[in-house]
Order: C-alpha cells, then structure tokens, then sequence
C-alpha cells in the first residue's frame, strides 16, 4: 500500500451525550508525519473526537478516514489494526514486566505458546532505533519514571505499526526536565513520519511543538491553522469566543462580614504549592481552572482528607490541623464532593437515609434511632430543598441527577455548617435543579455561610461567585472580583496573565 | 422482576418446601421435627447473623470458625483455672478480642479483609492448638460441667437453652442493624465507603466493630460447645461453617457487593439449608443429592443479585 499524504481525516464527525452535543460536525485532516495541537477550554471537546480517532468511542455521524480507507471502530484494538495508537492520560503499562515485554505486548514473536526469546530482542532493537530512543529492554517497567514509561507507551505504539498517536495531555504529570524528553520523543516520532495528535492544555507546548493548530470550542472545530500564525492570546480569544453567556444576571457582590477561613501558604506533598486565600463570611469565592489544576485538591486539604505538609488553615482566627471529614464536620466545615455517585450518595441506601447520612448521630438518642424522628426530619428537609421524589424509602439511585444533588444540599441545611466547600455542584444536572441550587447558595451566603464554589464552567463561576481566584498548576494564579472580564480569567486558566 | 426475585426469592423457595416436606411427611409437622431443627441450625444461625453484618458492611470475615474454636478451648480453660462457670464470659470475650485485633490489623494496612481473615483464621487456628496444649481440653470439674450441660442442653418452651441462647444473640444483632446509628453507619460504609467517609462517619472504626461483633459471635458459638461437650477441641468448629455461612447469607438475598440486605435474612438461609437436609432426610432421598441441590441454590442466588446490579446499572 502506498502512504497517503493524509493519515487520517475526520469528516463532518458529531457525537451527542444525551441532550448535550460534545462534538459537532468536525471536519479535520492530518497529514502525515505532522505534529497537530488540539486546543480548546475544559468540556469544548477535544477529548471526545480523539477518543472517537482512537476508537474508544463511536461517533453518531460523520466519517473516519484512515490511509483512504473509510473505518468504523468497534474498539481500541480495531483502530490500532488500522494505524491508530492512543496514549491515554492514565499509562497503561504492566508495571512488573519488562520494557521489552511492555513494548510488545499483545504482538510477541512466538511458535505456539512459547515466546521467542531472540525474535523479541531483535524486534525491540529495532523499533527502540525506529524511535530514536535508547531505554535498557530489561528494565522493569514500574521502577521507571514516568517520561519513560511514556517512552515505553510510545514504542509499543510503534510496535503497533501505529502510523497516527494520539496524546491527550501526556505533559500534565511530568517534571520540567521530563516535559523536555517528552517533546524531543515526539520530535522524533514525527521525523520518523509518524504522525502525532496532541491534545494539551499548555499553550506554549502546543506553539513549540506543532506545525498545525485545531481550536475548539463547544464542541465546534472554531479554526484549523498553521500554528506560526497563532499566539497564546489568539488562542485563547478563539477558545473564549465573544458570547457571554446571557443566563446570569449582573453578579452581586457580597455583604461581606469577617474572615471565617483564611488559607495559609497550604501546600501538600504532590499537588499544591503555597495556596493562599481568605473567605468571609456571606460570600460566594470562586476556584476557577483547568481540570486538574488543584481545585478539588484545595478543597479535599480544608476538609481532612488530603494531608497538607506545609502551612496552615485558620478558621474565625484559630489555627487547625484538621485530620478528617468527621473533624472538619464538627468544626462547622462541610464539603459536597466532586462525585456525587462515588463520593457524595450510599446509592443502595434510602432517600431518608442519605438525607441525613451526616447528621444522623445528633439526631439519635444514646445511639437508637427512632424512625419517626428520624422520617420527621428527612420530610422537612426534603421540602426545604424542594426534592422530587416518590417515598423517603426509595433508594437514592431512583433520583434523578439534579434530585440526587439536593440530597447533599439537604445534609448542608441540617449541619448549617459555617464554612460550605462545594465541588462541581452542578455538573449534569437540569436547568431547573441548577437554579435551584444556585438560589440555595445564595440564600446560605445571605445567612453568613462562607461558600468556597468550584466549578469547570467558567460562565457558572463567574455568574454566581462575589470573588474568583484561579488556580493555574497547584498554585494561585490571579484573583477576579466583578465586572468579571472572561478572557482575562481564562488566560490565566493558561498560566497567562500576571500572577 | 429480577429485584423481586432477589428480595422475596427466599420466602418463595422456604415457602415451598415448607408445604411440599409438610404434604408429603406426615413426621415433618410434629414439634419435635422443628425443634431438630432449629437445634442443628442454632450455631449456624450465630455465625450467619455476624456474617450478614459484615457482608452488608461490606466485608468478609473467613476468621469465625477458627476464633469459636479457640473461644470453646478458652472457655474451658478459663472455668478451669477459675473454678467457675463464669469462664464462659472470658471464653466469650477472648472471641472479641480476637474480632477486635483482627479488625484493627485489616483496616489499619488496608488489606482485602478476605485475604486478612483467612490470614487471621490460620492464625487463631495455631492460637486454639497451643491453648489446648495441642490436643483435647476438659472440664475438671464435673458439677460445673453439668450446670453448663443443663444450661445449653436443657430444654425451655420446648426448645434446648442453646437455641435459646442462638435466637437471643441473632435478635439482638438484628435490633442492632435495624435501631441504631451504628447500623445505618454499616449500611452506608457497605454501601459506599467513600461517601460514608466524606460525610464524617469513622469508616474504619464503623469496621473495627463489625470485625469485633464477629469475633463475640464466635466466642458465643466457643462457649455453646463446651457447654455441650464439657470440653475444647481443636477440631470443635471446621471451615465449612464459614463457607456455610456465606452461602446462607447469599441465598437469603444478601447482597455480595454490601449495603443492602438484613440479619433475618441469613437466618431464612440457614433455615432453609435445614429444612433441605431435614426433608430430604425425612423424604429418604440420598445426601450426595443434598449437596448438589445446595451447590444450585446457591448460585441461583448469586445470579439473580448479579443481574439484578446490571440491571440498575444499565
């Protein structure tokens, strides 16, 4: 077969999740041996067309080209048959084998079930020279650092005779000296005539490396161009777009009482350095920034369960070490998780239960429950939070989404905590249960609640919070107070902007 | 439907061999049959009522047979060296502190509590062999033994103390499940570990009781058998009762994947495992049979919660 000057071609490509279109009708080619950067803010939906490349993912409509040959995956494996290899965020290595085993995974030279020993150190020799890169084949793979294990991805890759690789984000975990590596690697891949789709976050890597620029935003390819004629602000000004969004109203600004919670120069072992903030009392502040920046991290370190290995957190002027939720709980702190189906509901367990899941010790007398109490209780607080649901005994996983969400907000008006994390409290939820809950927070502020609001939609951020402070790679990179100007905050989501 | 099935199933199946074993043996009815058998399920009902606690937290305790088994051998060495019947309740609480020290090992390293009690169960094992000097151990004291012996095996309202004692401890940790903080804390924990945590509620301690529960069950289940046999063998309870257990608890709709299920229900799994082996007895059909029907119920149990998850899921 003789290679097409195009490895792949995305054609007119839409996928839909549920109401939401991720992805509409993106057109895209890559020619081969080029270095592509696929940019776009978070949910614009980068992810889903290269997992729909990669064959993770089917499209709803639209095309897949690859080598001229038009495909439809049924899988990973079908797409790496037809050229195409996909670096996931997370390695997917076998960390007790081998390099060389690694690499060959799934394609060991072999007679019958034995593998042969010579064959496989032939072929790693020659795809580590295909590569240009030198890693020792007996090593073992978990004693690696991560930009070799990366290394290692990427050979298996070409193992797989795979002509286009997708990376989405493989900088995000590095070190600066392995971020250096990682892009010589691709380099060389690229000069090998492999062609490489990278999907980052990270602007300057993306103006450093590729020849050829796709910017996305709601799920639409915005521009598709040479990546000379683009800067860092060009690419942000097209991933922001000039609508602002209608739904919010002129954002309050708080009547602001005395600090409650001051963060202190917190930093924890892997993910935050030297985070300082104040919150006072009856006001919204926002975390904004990219997913992945340490947003939920901040949160997680202030309720007990992250350890923080410098700095302090103060709370109505007392220094604390707050060791776990239960802790944080009885000091009058209390967090809605990012997940509210893996962290934030027993879904097995009843509506009334889960109600009142984190109260239900005040509420007991020497540890006997009493059912009517108990159901008394659930009932008011279901009304409170206008729940829709059939009886307090059905089981948390017959709600709806947006149902599911007021449960936890029913805990927060029974604990009536002073300070009130909330993580990504509306994510998939309806219109009408988001309202709801941002009226909910508004009203808790009005009452002198102090609420720290994290959120990757950057409109909800800047619609509801008095105050925002983004958070660019573990650290405080610029603070926001209305008239909010988006693209300033959103540069600074890139690490852009004045710290 | 699969719901249904997987909720009411065992009162269908317990249901229907009551009226076929009642139809077809005219003995099955007499009093006496039934009390035969709640006397054969007494200690299995022990055993299926902490086993459906820690599977409804969601975990395993493998450790239950081999920590009754030192507790008999401990209770009788206690009455020995004691002189008195009261040795029981340090046979009983030996069981907890072996729950207990189970429960702190497990949830302080983090390791798969059915690894960790299978660990635990070789090790208390070892423990009973050197308490019983490697052998047999008796009641030196032939009045107390008889006391003991009266108490367990004498019989109140028709049924013996042992089933008694049995029916108390089974009622008293379904009260616990059912009327208390700690038992929504071991629904939720079961349930969802995470979000349990993330609400302020002491995962491991919540565990650490469970483990501890179990352990006191099996001192209870220790001190039944040397009420019964005036001594301690090291061979007094085998695995199987483990394994027995766990089944029970399945077929009794207990979910495997924890935070849901209730104590009666492990104890309609026992019953229904007795009434099995009873009416087949009574009907004279061939054990080998027993087994095999057994081996089928289960499964169909484990199959019908299984489906029931995809279900829900999809």
């Amino acid at each position: 077969m003789t290679p097409t000057p195009t490895v792949a071609s995305i054609v007119g490509i839409t996928k839909s999740y549920g109401p939401t279109k991720a992805v509409r009708q993106v057109t895209l080619d890559i020619p081969r041996g080029a270095i592509i950067g696929l940019v776009g803010e978070n949910g614009a939906g980068k992810s889903t067309v290269a997992k729909m490349l990669a064959g993770v993912i089917s499209p709803d409509s639209g095309q897949l080209i690859i080598n001229g040959v038009e495909r439809s995956f049924r899988g990973p494996y079908e797409a790496i048959r037809a050229g195409v290899a996909m670096m996931a965020q997370e390695i997917t290595l076998v960390p007790d084998r081998t390099v060389e085993e690694n690499v060959l995974l799934g394609n060991l030279p072999r007679k019958g079930v034995f593998p042969l020993k010579k064959k496989m150190r032939e072929r790693y020799l020659h795809i580590m020279k295909e590569s240009g890169f030198d890693l020792d084949p007996n090593l073992r793979v978990g004693s690696l650092r991560i930009a070799d294990q990366q290394k290692v991805e990427l050979m298996r890759a070409l193992s797989q005779q795979a002509q286009l690789i997708i990376m989405d984000e493989p900088s995000a975990a590095l070190t600066v000296d392995e971020v250096t590596k990682l892009h010589g690697s691709i380099r060389n891949l690229a000069a090998q005539g492999t062609s490489v789709l990278l999907v980052s976050h990270f602007l300057e890597e993306v103006l450093e490396l590729t020849s050829l620029v796709a910017i996305m935003r709601d799920g639409e390819l915005i521009r598709y161009t040479e990546t000379k004629s683009e800067t860092a602000d060009s690419l942000v000004a097209s991933m922001v777009g000039k609508s602002l969004s209608t739904e919010y109203g002129e954002t309050k600004t708080a009547k602001a009482g005395p600090i409650k919670l001051s963060i202190q120069n917190v930093s924890t072992s892997d993910h935050l350095s030297d985070i300082s903030f104040d919150i006072r009392g009856g006001e919204i502040l926002g975390l904004a920034g990219l997913v992945g920046a340490g947003r939920t991290e901040i949160a997680r370190a202030i309720y007990g369960v992250d350890r923080i290995s410098a700095g302090e957190i103060v709370l109505e002027g007392r220094a604390l070490k707050i060791r776990s939720p239960q802790q944080a709980i009885k000091l009058g702190i209390f967090m809605i998780p990012e997940s509210r189906k893996d962290q934030g509901l027993v879904l097995t367990g009843s509506i009334g239960d889960n109600l009142l899941l984190a109260s239900m010790s005040k509420l007991a007398t020497f540890g006997i429950t009493s059912s009517s109490k108990f159901s008394k209780v659930a009932t008011k607080l279901s009304q409170a939070i206008d729940l829709r649901f059939g009886s307090l005994k059905d089981s948390a996983s017959s709600l709806s989404g947006g149902n599911q969400q007021k449960i936890l907000f029913g805990r927060v008006l029974e604990l009536q905590p002073s300070v009130l994390i909330v993580d990504e409290p509306t994510r998939g939820v309806d219109i009408a249960a988001k309202r709801a809950i941002h009226a909910l927070l508004e009203e808790l502020a009005i009452k002198g609640t102090a609420i720290l609001f994290i959120s990757s939609e950057i409109e909800e951020v800047l619609g509801v919070c008095h105050r925002t402070i983004v958070i660019h790679k573990g650290r405080t990179h610029g603070e926001f107070v209305p008239p909010y100007n988006k693209t300033e905050v959103i540069s600074a989501f890139f690490g852009q902007g004045e710290n | 439907m699969l719901e249904k099935i997987r909720n009411y199933g065992i009162l269908g199946v317990f249901g229907g061999l009551f009226l076929v074993l009642a139809i077809s043996s005219p003995s099955f009815l007499s009093p006496q049959n039934g009390a035969n058998i709640m006397d054969q399920s007494s200690i299995l009902l022990i055993f299926a009522a902490t086993t459906t606690l820690c599977v409804i937290a969601g975990i395993f305790d493998l450790s239950i047979a081999a920590v009754a088994t030192a507790s008999a051998i401990m209770t009788v060495n206690a009455i020995n060296y004691f002189d008195s019947i009261f040795g029981v309740f340090i046979g009983i609480a030996f069981g907890a502190v072996l729950g207990l020290i189970t429960g702190l090992a497990i949830t302080s390293t983090n390791v798969n509590s059915f690894i960790g009690t299978l660990a635990a169960a070789f090790t208390y094992r070892g423990l009973g062999l050197i308490l019983a000097g490697g052998g047999l151990v008796k009641i030196s004291n032939p009045d107390t033994a008889t006391q003991l012996l009266d108490i367990t095996e004498g019989k109140y309202l028709g049924l013996k103390g042992a089933v008694w004692i049995s029916v108390i401890f089974v009622v008293f940790i379904a009260l616990l499940l059912s009327k208390t903080v700690f038992g929504k804390q071991v629904y939720a924990v079961g349930g969802n570990r995470e979000a349990a945590f993330l609400a302020g509620i002491r995962t491991q301690r919540v565990l650490v009781t469970c483990y501890m529960i179990s352990g006191i069950g099996a001192g209870v289940a220790g001190a039944i058998y040397a009420g019964r046999y005036g001594s301690g063998a090291t061979n007094a309870y085998s695995d199987t009762f483990v394994f027995t257990a766990i089944a029970a608890t399945v077929v009794g709709g207990v979910s495997i994947f924890g935070g849901s299920g209730a104590i009666w229900r492990g104890s309609m799994g026992v019953l229904t495992f007795a009434l099995i082996g009873n009416g087949l007895n009574l009907l004279g059909v061939d054990t080998t049979y027993q087994l095999t029907i057994l081996g089928l119920l289960i499964f169909a149990a484990v199959a019908a919660d299984q489906l029931f998850r995809r279900t829900v899921k999809s």
